[in-house]
């Protein structure tokens, strides 16, 4: 039962402090106010989210200040008035809401007589400013990137977006986290049930806290067993901004400098931001390197084995005696080596991620070329099968999205057991496999295939944006992501 | 979600049905076809597409007046016990035709791709990933094959292409000199493979635009005549017809024989098996899908999977039986030819008369109410 807030302010404090007993961090401190200094207020907030050194230039320095000039009988009326010229502040009726308002990082503020406690902003819980992207860099465009404060991540959104037509819908997720939770969409483009569908999956679980966006992610995937992401994720605002003008819904967490965009499709994971500042040329060609990357980082470990095991006779002789003199000595069968070699290259990608930057790079030459040449010398492995597993290591690098990329990642050590026993046709079963699971996934009711699938319905307009990209003036419509009616996007005059 | 009850595109249809028929006659036809003289075959191909086409004709006969599924428009029509005789016919045809499509995606893989497997093995692993298709339902199955239609066109036509350099057209020479019983029953075999056909109408309840619904199937038939046309005329400029006739998969073995400039990659069966191995598998989950759905129909099932399952074990036995008894082919040949064509045929002209026989027998004086109205 929350506890109401009263005019009696030691009654206040008595309830506040048995709330925050034990907590070093939080400061409470009780103040006269007045001209005749006879009524006192108490002031609570988190140590670090008040600026110490500026205080009184801080907001509630000011109040406090302003407080000590006007009479006792003046006081109550200024603070329930609202006259000190302060935007963001909020009165509160109980001492939890007004204890959930102090730990969003502002300062809560009780006045003896007065039955409310009061939100004064000040600057916050310490974060990071705007860095440069880590991940998705691009060649041209912005390097912005989204840091952990969700305030600041909209804002680096509404940059972009300057229209009222682009919302913001604010939830919390986490019992004991009351992690701030955003839908940043605009209003006119979206499919409205996407947008009731996501506030429903918000609303489906209740859990203790939520630290990352990627917790949010899994609570809120239908298809749970899935290798394939049902968000696309991303830490550029460009991409963000550019999703919500395709119609998508960006989800910010806070505390994670991830954003989550929805729908998704395959063919979005394929995109970058970089593919719309480029020509159309370049665009298309890496675009299409990019599709032959994800399909060879799933299958192409798989491929050699069928080849070199299963259907030599694809071959010309020369490379097939090449690849038959390369495996001389080796003491495994070619699963086994495949299987070996790949597992110690993702040995050699955790061991990088986890270590600082420098020993990062260290690890990936030591690793590389060092063992890779040592395990060759020493027979353990061919010079063709670390040949193989780089390249198929290059293509998954290739791939834009890295939750993406970790999907054909984990299919990978799939096909290189179905081709190892199988060959072809343990190749083509498993394509079958992975076909079928991707033609029956769904992201918020988009297929995962489209617009390979279902291009019908925007009026075969999408594929002119999946393998290639076709010049931007004859990408006059939005994409199925948008609600039938507000499709345009390029008008030439 | 809005995205939910999206129906069946034409596009959709017209390409899965295109790979269901183009799957299996490519790979049989031709061998039956080629014991005609020169380049005969292709005059019963082309009234094959006549016969095809004939079918829609009454498959659009059907459509037209059908409301809901096709099970409820014969019970409607036909009162329950017939309309289930008729069910249990296609049933039959269904489960019989994937049984059939397996035994040949058997003998296609132990041929190209794994010649030292095990057959039941083979049949059990693509009946289980059927099923999984199958379980994923309509909208998943039509998905896969509208996005492998142009991987696998695409490699297809290249190929051909290529093997028309080595096409010696004098062996296309003499025509015209099959008999009439000739021609009449190669069209009819060739008739007999575009049976598949008939499952568009169970799609009617699944299309977008149920109107068109035929118009795909005509695309369908004509553009695997040509191909198949092209196909053939290739075999018998490439092989002669005599040795056309002996090859266990004689368009196969076409592929492995293509020159590809360059020269990397030399040979190119087992890569260009990956057609035939989607194609026919397009077919045996038609078959699937189908016989699942007019059992659960049947058998009133909801939303359990016990007629896919049984549907799956009939489908296995059926396939054993044709890789143990050699006969089964022609048997699996007179039951297309003589009981499902024909019977198909009877079902699908009987019961649109019926239904109009019924309709102005019913007809009320007044002549405002219909008999269906009257029904309802």
């Amino acid at each position: 039962m929350p506890k109401k807030i009263t005019k009696n302010l030691e009654e206040n404090i008595k309830n506040y402090e048995i709330l925050f007993s034990d907590c070093a961090d939080i400061k409470k401190r009780r103040i006269k106010v007045g001209t005749k200094l006879k009524r006192e207020c108490y002031i609570a907030y988190i140590e670090v989210a008040l600026n110490n050194t500026e205080w009184k230039e801080s907001a509630i320095g000011k109040l406090l200040t302003t407080l000590r000039e006007l009479p006792e009988e003046e006081l109550i009326s200024y603070v329930k008035e609202n006259t000190w010229d302060i935007s963001d502040s909020a009165p509160f009726d109980t001492i939890e809401d007004a204890a959930q308002g102090m730990l969003t990082g502002d300062v809560i503020f009780f006045l003896e007589g007065y039955e409310k406690a009061l939100k004064i902003p000040d600057q916050g819980y310490p974060g990071r400013g705007v860095y440069e992207v880590e991940s998705e860099k691009v060649i041209r465009g912005s390097n912005e990137g989204f840091s952990e404060s969700v305030k600041l991540n909209t804002a680096l959104i509404r940059k972009r977006l300057r229209s009222p037509h682009v919302k913001v819908r604010e939830s919390f997720a986490g019992k004991r986290t009351h992690t701030n939770v955003d839908l940043v969409y605009l209003k006119d483009l979206i499919h409205p049930e996407v947008l009731e569908e996501i506030e429903k999956r918000l609303q489906e679980f209740e859990i203790d806290g939520t630290l990352d966006s990627g917790i949010i992610e899994q609570l809120t995937e239908k298809k749970k067993y899935s290798p394939f992401p049902q968000f696309q994720t991303t830490q550029r605002p460009d991409r963000a901004a550019m999703a919500i003008l395709e119609g998508r819904i960006v989800l910010l967490s806070d505390n994670s400098p991830v954003a989550l965009i929805l729908p998704a499709t395959y063919n979005s994971f394929i995109q970058t931001s970089d593919d719309y500042y480029s020509r159309w040329e370049i665009a298309s060609f890496t675009r299409v390197l990019r599709y032959i990357a994800s399909f060879l980082a799933m299958t192409f470990p798989g491929l050699y084995l069928a080849m070199t095991n299963f259907h030599t006779q694809i071959l010309p002789t020369d490379l097939l005696l090449s690849l038959a003199a390369s495996r001389q000595g080796v003491p495994f069968p070619a699963v086994i080596e495949v299987l070996l070699m790949e597992l110690a290259f993702e040995l050699l990608r955790e061991a990088g991620v986890r270590l600082p930057g420098a020993n990062g790079n260290t690890i990936g030459i030591v690793g590389g070329l060092i063992i890779g040449q040592a395990a060759v010398d020493a027979n353990i492995v061919s010079p063709i099968v670390v040949i193989v597993v780089a390249l198929t290591a290059l293509c998954s690098f290739a791939v834009p999205n890295e939750e993406f990329a970790t999907a054909f990642r984990i299919l990978k050590f799939g096909f290189i057991l179905v081709c190892g026993y199988l060959g072809f046709f343990g190749f083509l079963m498993g394509i079958m496999a992975v076909l079928i699971h991707l033609s029956h996934l769904e992201s918020f009711g988009i297929p995962y295939l489209a617009p390979f699938v279902g291009a019908d319905l925007n009026g075969y307009q999408d594929e002119g944006d999946t393998f290639l990209r076709l010049p931007l003036k004859f990408l006059k419509k939005r994409s199925l992501y948008t609600r039938e009616g507000a499709r345009t996007r390029l008008k030439l005059k | 979600m809005f995205a939910d009850n999206w129906k069946i595109s034409l596009r959709q249809i017209s390409r899965i049905m295109i790979l269901d028929l183009f799957g299996l006659s490519s790979l049989v036809l031709p061998r039956i076809v080629a014991d005609m003289t020169g380049a005969d075959g292709i005059i019963c191909f082309l009234l094959g597409m006549g016969g095809g086409i004939l079918l829609l004709g009454v498959i659009q006969g059907n459509v037209r007046y059908m409301e809901g599924s096709y099970y409820q428009y014969l019970k409607k029509t036909m009162g329950q016990i017939l309309s289930d005789v008729f069910m249990v016919f296609y049933l039959l045809y269904f489960i019989i035709l994937a049984g059939y499509v397996l035994y040949q995606l058997d003998i296609l893989i132990l041929s190209w791709l794994l010649p030292k497997g095990n057959y039941w093995m083979v049949e059990v692993l693509l009946l289980l990933l059927a099923a999984y298709g199958t379980f994923r339902g309509i909208e998943g199955r039509v998905r896969i094959y509208e996005i492998l239609f142009w991987f696998l066109g695409i490699p297809l036509l290249i190929m051909l292409i290529f093997a028309t350099g080595s096409v010696d057209t004098d062996i296309w020479t003499p025509v015209f000199y099959t008999n009439g019983r000739g021609y009449m029953e190669h069209s009819i075999t060739v008739w007999s493979y575009l049976l598949p056909l008939s499952g568009l109408l169970f799609l009617k309840e699944f299309a977008q635009k149920p109107e068109r619904l035929v118009k795909s199937g005509k695309i369908a038939v004509i553009t695997v005549t040509i191909l198949n046309v092209v196909i053939y005329l290739i075999l018998i400029g490439n092989f002669g017809q005599k040795t056309v006739q002996v090859l266990k998969h004689p368009v196969i073995t076409l592929m492995g024989m293509v020159d590809l400039p360059g020269g990397f990659f030399t040979r190119q069966d087992v890569t260009m098996t990956a057609i035939w191995f989607f194609a026919l598998f397009a077919l045996l989950h038609t078959g699937v899908f189908q016989g699942t759905l007019i059992m659960k129909q049947l058998c009133n099932e909801k939303k359990s999977n016990y007629s896919m399952w049984v549907a799956l074990i009939f489908i296995f036995f059926i396939a054993d039986s044709f890789i143990k008894n050699g006969f089964m082919e022609d048997i699996f040949k007179a039951y297309q030819e003589r009981i499902a064509l024909p019977g198909m045929l009877v079902i699908l002209i009987i019961v649109p008369l019926v239904y109009q026989v019924r309709r102005i027998m019913k007809k009320p004086e007044g002549g405002k109410k219909t008999w269906e109205n009257q029904s309802k």
